[in-house]
């Protein structure tokens, strides 16, 4: 534990006084951790390229299965949810924590669309293209690479939600357990609105693709009527939750934690990059 | 313990602070654009190769503009970009002595479409 | 008034506040233990985890040794029937998954935790919790892997490297595999997590002056390590994902019939396998660049290239991997470009003994007990090597592989390789962590024993291999011309294991009761030696200024000038508030449950409709759950601290008992 000369004035986020480098430790802490990452992805991409040299009789053509534009969609979402997340590391920097919120909040919002995109795409490829994960080995091979990278959008999303509650956390002299139970009601908040969103969008979406929008619609409203509900709820709790009541024990002190998990997202980012290339696009030349 | 701790860098630090929101939104933007290209590019009628290689340029800017700017890789000290440069070069180096290996003639499976002398990514049809 | 030196590690002599931890929230507890189970169990002082490892590492080395006898018994006489065919499947995989994972890497992950921090001059590693948890998350990993010898289906038998079809469910059903699938993953995020904190405590925590051309080579070859596991776990672990969802989702990563090539197996466990044997024996050249400087009273000869072959070693071990795949009908190109890359990783290798030769040559050499294992190292780390050159050939190794050609290669590495140079360790660091030194005489007749014991045991098979005699079969029969060399192998064997034995009771009955010896009984080089033994929780009283390489011995001869820098720098500190400490936490310890409860639910998990299944079910989510809940509160917690004010007394050589 290295001796920290406490000095708080003038927080430079780029630059921490007591590491032999100047780097901050969390942050080469990520970065090694991101290097190993490489490695772990750069296998399972192997993986599936190597499989696509040579494919079995009988495999699908990915060209029958995949879906461009909504691949492109979900793209794009990401390279947003990107840029939010660079903007709220940029916020906690300054010290503004309302700014940093409403780019996390956003990030967190557009990272959802993606796993909602994901899901949808993962249950045509399932239902309507008869692709599964056992069945033939482009399926196992994109599965696994494409839920893996699902996987860790998903572990992003939790830890940025937990950020986003962690900024809410009262200033010392309040009542640790009360702070710690609404911490736990926020959390079950946030998974019940992001949950319910997420299977109503994907309801809406079926219902709108079996049946036109005059019929559709209203079948929505009646079959999900209660999960809607329960949406409204949680998102009204989620606003009321979201206020600011007096002072908060997050600030610049805590912008490395933001940072560093600002290149975890960026990460993630920069494989979908890499996947959405050599998986989906170049099966199309 | 620092050998170099100076209130210097701390001033100069947050100087661009302010502008970054525009570099972010416009860095943005400009990979917004490139994937767009990249998505109508395949269904250009140019030859497989030409294609192949603008992709993989165009990814790798799109990349390289994530890591360097997003992820501050441009105003940070060099070790990071060395420390995560190590993983990427392994992993890519890794990737390519894979693949090589399994293009070889040897490591063809006998129920592949090589043994009936038809380019490899025509017989994705099949 | 300072107690009386006790035995070290179970009891701290340096509690002087006690850390005062206000509870912040309903669920979070700060323990405040010094002494007894639960001070061991929130520990993040790096020299108790590091003890923790070495313990459990001796522990397991004990259980591989046994494995190997039995072997050895099988294999003394043709057409033996001491064990199955089964069951001797059994015992390699055990035992070689054991000798790797469970007693070597945690071995060396004592000496990283223990005297790496000590010797940059820091007082702990980056992030003290994530070490405990590397700690007991490699503990369950350790007991999954085991806990098959009390199952049903057994303990895994698919050889310590897993070659699909083999390990797939067509051709071993039960859950051996699934157990040591799961233990292997969790040992790799063990060790994954605990490199990065090395990496982070290396470049960031070095001690003012301390640049990295003047870090101890063991602490170069930790940092390198450290490098290796972290990008060669990754392929290990990807090829462990697609086994198990094979395995459990009946994927076809290597099903044959629906488009799957094994082969594939192969290539991702060797592309992390090949790392995996530098990661085993560069931190045992570490360990050596430590002790023969200091027993040949002269500095390490020519240590920027040692460091630097070092680095080209760790940097080539990930482009030959293919060698342990000769056979398999790679084509001409791979397999010549992958023998050329073999042979160019000899010359690093080669520099290094050359340079160990030159810090020898001239020295005033004094053959103590650690020094003898660090010769015997260098020698016998040599023959291993030579055999290797002979593997680097791929039309001679075509009849070398598989045979017990390779088991004689791989042992002279590991053993007269990595296993000597730990246990020179052992000895040469015993002092310093528990202020007592081994016998003269015990410890050389200990090295004599298995000197002569593992020699007698592993020459033969490089005859008994050139004569034809496969690896991995349970026995042979009489007319194969193989009788001579197995019976003798087995003999050499019983007296490795008198050797080892002589060893482990030599250092119980030193810990309990050897000689108590002052600091620096080596008259070392490196910081470590600058500390009382043991050293106290905080290790440096006042943290050092580097000036040159080998700092202790520069301290040593520059006292003037350290006793007033010193002095200037204690004044700081004490101003400053006193040494920050880290709390000890529990939540380490207990994310580690969780991750054991999830582990095995999904190692047990049949597909629907079995018997068991919501039970099974349910300890996957609870332990899921469980492990989630103690990582958030681990997270809530903070890494916050407490000060305290050395004791002066301590730091007085003089006041300890000196026995010489």
């Amino acid at each position: 534990m290295s001796d920290a000369a406490a000095s708080t004035a003038a927080l430079d986020p780029h630059h921490d006084a007591t590491t032999s480098t100047g780097i901050p430790n969390k942050k080469l802490l990520m970065w090694a951790f991101l290097a190993s990452d490489c490695m772990f992805f750069g296998c399972l991409i192997s993986t599936h390229l190597i499989y696509r040299l040579h494919p079995p009789p009988g495999n699908p053509d990915p060209r029958e299965i995949f879906n461009p534009p909504l691949t492109s969609f979900s793209t794009f979402i990401l390279l947003m949810s990107s840029l939010l997340m660079a903007l709220a590391v940029s916020a906690i920097q300054r010290g503004n924590v309302r700014s940093m919120r409403h780019a996390l909040l956003g990030t967190i919002f557009f990272g959802c669309i993606f796993l909602t995109c994901q899901v949808y795409e993962f249950s045509d490829f399932v239902f309507d293209k008869h692709m599964t994960i056992t069945n033939c080995i482009l399926g196992s091979t994109f599965f696994t690479l494409t839920g893996t990278h699902g996987c860790h959008v998903a572990v992003g999303v939790l830890w940025l939600t937990l950020m986003y509650i962690r900024s809410f956390q009262p200033a010392e002299g309040t009542s640790g357990n009360a702070w710690f139970l609404r911490n736990l009601l926020h959390m079950a908040l946030f998974v019940a609105a992001i949950g319910l969103s997420m299977y109503l969008v994907l309801d809406l979406v079926h219902g709108l693709q079996a049946a036109a929008l005059t019929a559709a619609l209203p079948a929505f409203l009646r079959r999900d009527a209660l999960f809607l509900a329960g949406a409204i709820v949680s998102y009204v709790g989620l606003n009321l939750l979201g206020r600011t009541r007096g002072p908060v024990s997050f600030n610049e002190a805590n912008a490395i934690d933001v940072e560093s998990m600002g290149l975890y997202w960026h990460f993630v980012d920069i494989v979908w990059i890499v996947i959405f290339t050599v998986v989906y696009l170049l099966e199309y030349i | 313990m620092s050998e170099s701790a100076s209130p210097a860098t701390a001033a100069g630090g947050h100087a661009h602070d302010e502008s970054k929101f525009h570099i972010f939104v416009q860095l943005a933007m400009i990979l917004a654009v490139i994937t767009g290209v990249e998505i109508i590019m395949v269904y250009l009628p140019f030859a497989y190769g030409v294609i192949f290689s603008i992709l993989v340029i165009l990814s790798a800017v799109k990349f390289l503009c994530v890591i360097f700017y997003f992820m501050h890789l441009r105003w940070d000290k060099a070790f990071c970009t060395i420390l995560f440069f190590i993983g990427l070069v392994l992993a890519g180096g890794t990737m390519w002595a894979l693949l090589r290996i399994f293009s070889v003639s040897d490591s063809k499976p006998l129920t592949s479409s090589f043994n009936r002398a038809a380019p490899v990514h025509e017989t994705a049809r099949g | 008034m300072s107690p009386p030196m006790q035995d070290a590690l179970v009891k701290t002599n340096f509690i002087t506040e006690e850390p005062h931890a206000p509870a912040k929230h309903l669920v979070l507890w700060r323990p405040t233990a010094k002494t007894g189970l639960i001070s061991w169990l929130t520990t993040v002082d790096h020299k108790r985890i590091g003890f923790l490892y070495g313990i459990s590492a001796l522990f397991f080395f004990l259980v591989g040794g046994f494995e190997a006898l039995l072997i050895r018994l099988q294999l003394a006489v043709p057409n033996n029937t001491l064990l199955t065919a089964e069951q001797y499947n059994r015992m390699f995989t055990m035992h070689g998954t054991t000798m790797i994972f469970l007693a070597i890497m945690p071995l060396s992950a004592a000496f990283f935790n223990f005297i790496m921090p000590l010797q940059i001059g820091a007082r702990d590693v980056a992030f003290p919790r994530l070490n405990a948890f590397s700690y007991w998350t490699f503990l369950v990993g350790a007991i999954i892997i085991n806990l098959g010898w009390f199952m049903k289906d057994g303990p895994p038998n698919g050889g310590w490297f897993g070659y699909t079809p083999l390990t797939t469910k067509t051709y071993i059903p039960g859950h051996s595999i699934d157990m040591w699938v799961m233990g292997l993953q969790l040992l790799g995020v063990a060790s994954i997590a605990a490199s990065l904190n090395f990496i982070v405590t290396i470049i960031n925590l070095r001690a003012p002056g301390m640049t990295m051309m003047r870090l101890p080579v063991f602490t170069w070859m930790t940092l390198v390590t450290s490098f290796l596991i972290v990008l060669a776990f990754p392929a290990i672990t990807i090829a462990l994902v697609e086994l198990m969802m094979d395995r459990l989702f009946g994927t076809n990563f290597f099903e044959v019939s629906n488009g799957g090539m094994p082969i594939l197996w192969q290539h991702l466990f060797w592309v992390f396998g090949h790392p995996e044997v530098y990661i085993l024996i560069l931190p045992a050249m570490g360990i050596v660049s430590e002790i023969l400087p200091t027993f040949s009273r002269k500095p390490l000869f020519g240590y920027p290239i040692v460091v630097f072959s070092g680095a080209c070693i760790g940097f080539l071990g990930f482009g030959v991997w293919s060698h342990h795949m000769f056979t398999t009908g790679l084509g001409t190109v791979t397999t010549a470009a992958f023998a050329l890359a073999t042979m160019a990783i000899a010359v690093p290798t080669g520099v290094k003994i050359f340079n160990w030769i030159g810090t020898l040559w001239g020295g005033h050499l004094r053959m103590r007990t650690p020094m003898m294992f660090a010769l015997g190292f260098v020698w016998l780390f040599m023959i291993g090597g030579f055999s290797g050159i002979m593997h680097s050939a791929a039309p001679a190794d075509a009849q070398q592989h598989d045979s017990y050609f390779v088991v004689a290669h791989f042992h002279y590495v590991l053993i007269g390789g990595s296993l000597f140079a730990l246990l020179a360790g052992i000895h040469y660091w015993f002092p310093l962590m528990f202020g007592r030194k081994v016998s003269e005489f015990w410890g050389k007749l200990s090295f004599w024993v298995i000197f002569v014991g593992f020699n007698t045991t592993f020459f033969p098979m490089h005859f008994l291999g050139l004569n034809g005699m496969p690896r991995r079969t349970f026995t042979y029969d009489a007319n194969m011309g193989w009788n001579d060399g197995n019976l003798i192998s087995t003999i050499g064997a019983c007296i490795l294991g008198i050797g080892i034995a002589i060893y482990f009771t030599v250092m119980i009955f030193t810990y309990f009761k050897g000689e108590r010896v002052g600091r620096d009984v080596w008259d070392a080089r490196t910081l470590e030696w600058s500390l009382p033994n043991p050293p106290p929780e905080y290790n440096f009283a006042v943290i050092p200024t580097i000036h040159a390489r080998d700092a202790w011995w520069y301290e040593k001869h520059h006292q003037e000038e350290i006793e007033k820098e010193k002095a200037a720098h204690a004044g700081a500190e004490a101003s400053h508030g006193g040494i920050h400490m880290p709390f000890p936490s529990i939540y380490p310890f207990l994310s580690a449950i969780g991750i054991l409860i999830w582990a095995v639910g999904v190692a047990v998990i049949d597909p629907s409709p079995a018997p068991g299944i919501h039970l099974k079910l349910g300890m996957v989510f609870v332990g899921f759950a469980f492990m989630f809940a103690n990582v958030y509160l681990w997270s809530l917690e903070g890494a916050d601290g407490y000060h305290l004010h050395p004791h002066e007394e301590h730091n007085e050589p003089s006041q300890q008992e000196a026995h010489q």
